[in-house]
């Protein structure tokens, strides 16, 4: 078992599930970019991952934000790479201004939706912050002693982190392109022909994924993997419309401003005991694990309201972009 | 575990609150020893058609509760909040749902369905009504005592559902269970809203304190009589 806390293993989490950690480590990797370890509470090892993988960082303000992990596998500890973006909604400037090595940290994850292939050798083209993942991927296919090859490019050399790391990793063909010195990336010379037995990854901003993809549009399909920064680009919820994870099943809800998270609930197919619907009965209270409430029942106490881990989904909302729950 | 008698929504019974725990607590405890006899007599003689009896004054409580819920929004309610007519409305809806799932499950044990008021029941729902001639709030205190009675009855009577079987009453009563929490949550916040003085809380309290003495009785064994079909 290889979870954070016994409480953590009470409530049955999975590997999955949210649970608590600590920022064991912090370091300022380049301008504008933090690296931070992240340890268990009880020291025991974190759950392991695999190259590509991503995790959930739920922050105090209740925002949850996805990050590559790019440390090494094979550590106890996890390591994620934050950009502080100029346009942050709270996420990274949460991160980067108000948290500090020995907070506690909520974590889910990992999740892979970026895996690395088998293949002959590999072409690694990563923009800015999109290093994360391809940084993981490059010690694992540099151990295996396999050839591959970095097309990095950033605004400028001191925006892009991680470089002393790469430099040291073997059997490379490593090509770094800050944009003020060499412009765009030469996708082209990477990219103009097939190249038999070569497998892409692709990790940045929207329009270098698109270049990309556009470049290998003649190459055999599967050639091209690629990860968006998704997340980061999703437009924002409708004012007073709230997230729900669920926690045991990782499903993602959004809950409406005109409906409640109850009617949400049983519309997914949840069931939830409840009778009054008006936050009097208290019959559908709900562990909350992450986020927060916004109470709007007559029946918790001020310290089960001040504590903020359970509330009354009939008629209880959020205050954060999302709530985590236990069921 | 969340306390409904500790509904927020008003503070005219802060005076009373102490006295009005007490008289719940022990209504809650007569109840649960009545049952408790009632079981041990029917695990000498477990016939269905006791179990349909012992159940009648309850299907009789249900539908009652749905008349005097319904005079009561139509006589008062507009003295109250259009929220709080709309749950006591919500109320009285679960109420009729109740009285057909508990007759329901009188009719599957071989028993007959009260539409007149049982003897047994015949004091409760006298006072019931009574209480309401006299104060807009005092049958809502009245049924508020009498909702918290049942919570004494529920864990006896799922305990002998286990020994004898008869789960389709103790999957109404568990939905029961469920609704009394809000009924109860519900009478409690009323009272606290709209007491306002010390003639309002008197009323209160005399009609709690007389559904004390009347609640629990229609759960002993002695209150139960067979009808025939």
């Amino acid at each position: 078992m290889n979870d954070m806390t016994l409480s953590d293993a009470k409530r049955g989490h999975s590997a999955d599930a949210v649970f608590d950690a600590r920022i064991a480590a912090a370091s300022v990797e380049a301008d504008g970019v933090l690296s931070l370890h992240l340890a268990s509470l009880s020291g025991s090892a974190l759950p392991r991952w695999t190259p590509g993988a991503h995790i959930d960082v739920i922050l105090p303000n209740g925002l949850v934000r996805q990050y590559s992990l790019c440390g090494d596998p094979d550590l106890a500890t996890w390591r994620i790479g934050v950009l502080r973006e100029p346009a942050s909604r709270g996420g990274s400037k949460c991160i980067h201004d108000e948290m500090a090595v020995g907070d506690r940290i909520q974590l889910a994850g990992p999740r892979n939706n970026f895996k690395l292939v088998d293949a002959e050798r590999y072409l690694f083209i990563a923009g800015g912050i999109g290093i994360t993942p391809i940084l993981a991927m490059i010690r694992q296919v540099a151990a295996a002693g396999l050839p591959w090859t970095l097309l990095y490019g950033g605004r400028t050399r001191s925006s892009m982190a991680f470089l002393d790391e790469i430099a040291g990793f073997a059997g490379g063909d490593v090509h770094i392109a800050p944009q003020d010195e060499c412009g765009l990336l030469d996708l082209q010379r990477f990219l103009g022909q097939q190249q038999q037995g070569m497998a892409v990854f692709c990790c940045g901003p929207g329009p270098l994924i698109d270049a990309v993809e556009d470049k290998c549009r003649t190459w055999m399909p599967g050639s091209l993997h690629r990860e968006r920064f998704a997340p980061s680009n999703r437009p924002p919820l409708p004012k007073g419309a709230f997230e729900v994870e669920l926690a045991r099943s990782r499903q993602r809800l959004t809950v409406p401003a005109h409906r409640s998270l109850l009617a949400v609930l049983q519309e997914a197919g949840h069931s939830v005991t409840h009778s009054c619907t008006a936050g009097i009965c208290g019959t559908c209270l709900v562990k909350v694990l992450a986020g927060v409430p916004q109470h709007n029942d007559d029946v918790l106490s001020d310290e089960e309201r001040e504590a903020g881990g359970v509330m009354l989904v009939c008629v209880s909302r959020s205050d954060s972009e999302l709530l985590v729950l236990d069921l | 575990m969340v306390d409904v008698r500790r509904v927020r929504g008003g503070d005219g019974l802060q005076e009373i609150n102490a006295e009005i725990d007490e008289i719940l607590d022990a209504v809650v405890e007569k109840t649960r020893h009545a049952t408790v006899e009632f079981f041990v007599a029917y695990d000498k003689n477990p016939d269905p058609k006791v179990l349909a009896a012992w159940l009648a004054p309850r299907a009789w409580r249900e539908i009652d509760y749905v008349f005097l819920l319904n005079e009561q929004i139509r006589r008062y309610g507009l003295n109250f909040s259009r929220t709080h007519i709309t749950l006591l409305a919500k109320q009285s809806f679960q109420e009729a749902e109740h009285y057909e799932a508990v007759g329901k499950a009188i009719e599957s044990l071989g028993g007959i369905v009260p539409t007149i008021v049982p003897a047994s029941a015949k004091p409760w729902s006298d006072f019931l009504w009574d209480c309401l001639e006299r104060h807009p709030l005092a049958a809502i205190a009245a049924w508020n005592v009498s909702e918290t009675s049942a919570s004494g009855s529920f864990e006896p009577t799922f305990e002998a559902g286990e020994r004898h079987g008869f789960d389709e009453v103790v999957r109404v009563y568990r939905q029961i269970e469920t609704d009394e929490k809000f009924h109860v949550g519900l009478g409690r916040q009323i009272l606290s809203r709209y007491a306002k003085t010390d003639q309002d809380r008197e009323e209160i309290l005399r009609a709690m304190r007389g559904m004390r003495d009347i609640a629990w009785t229609t759960f002993t064994p002695e209150s139960v009589v067979i009808e025939n079909a």
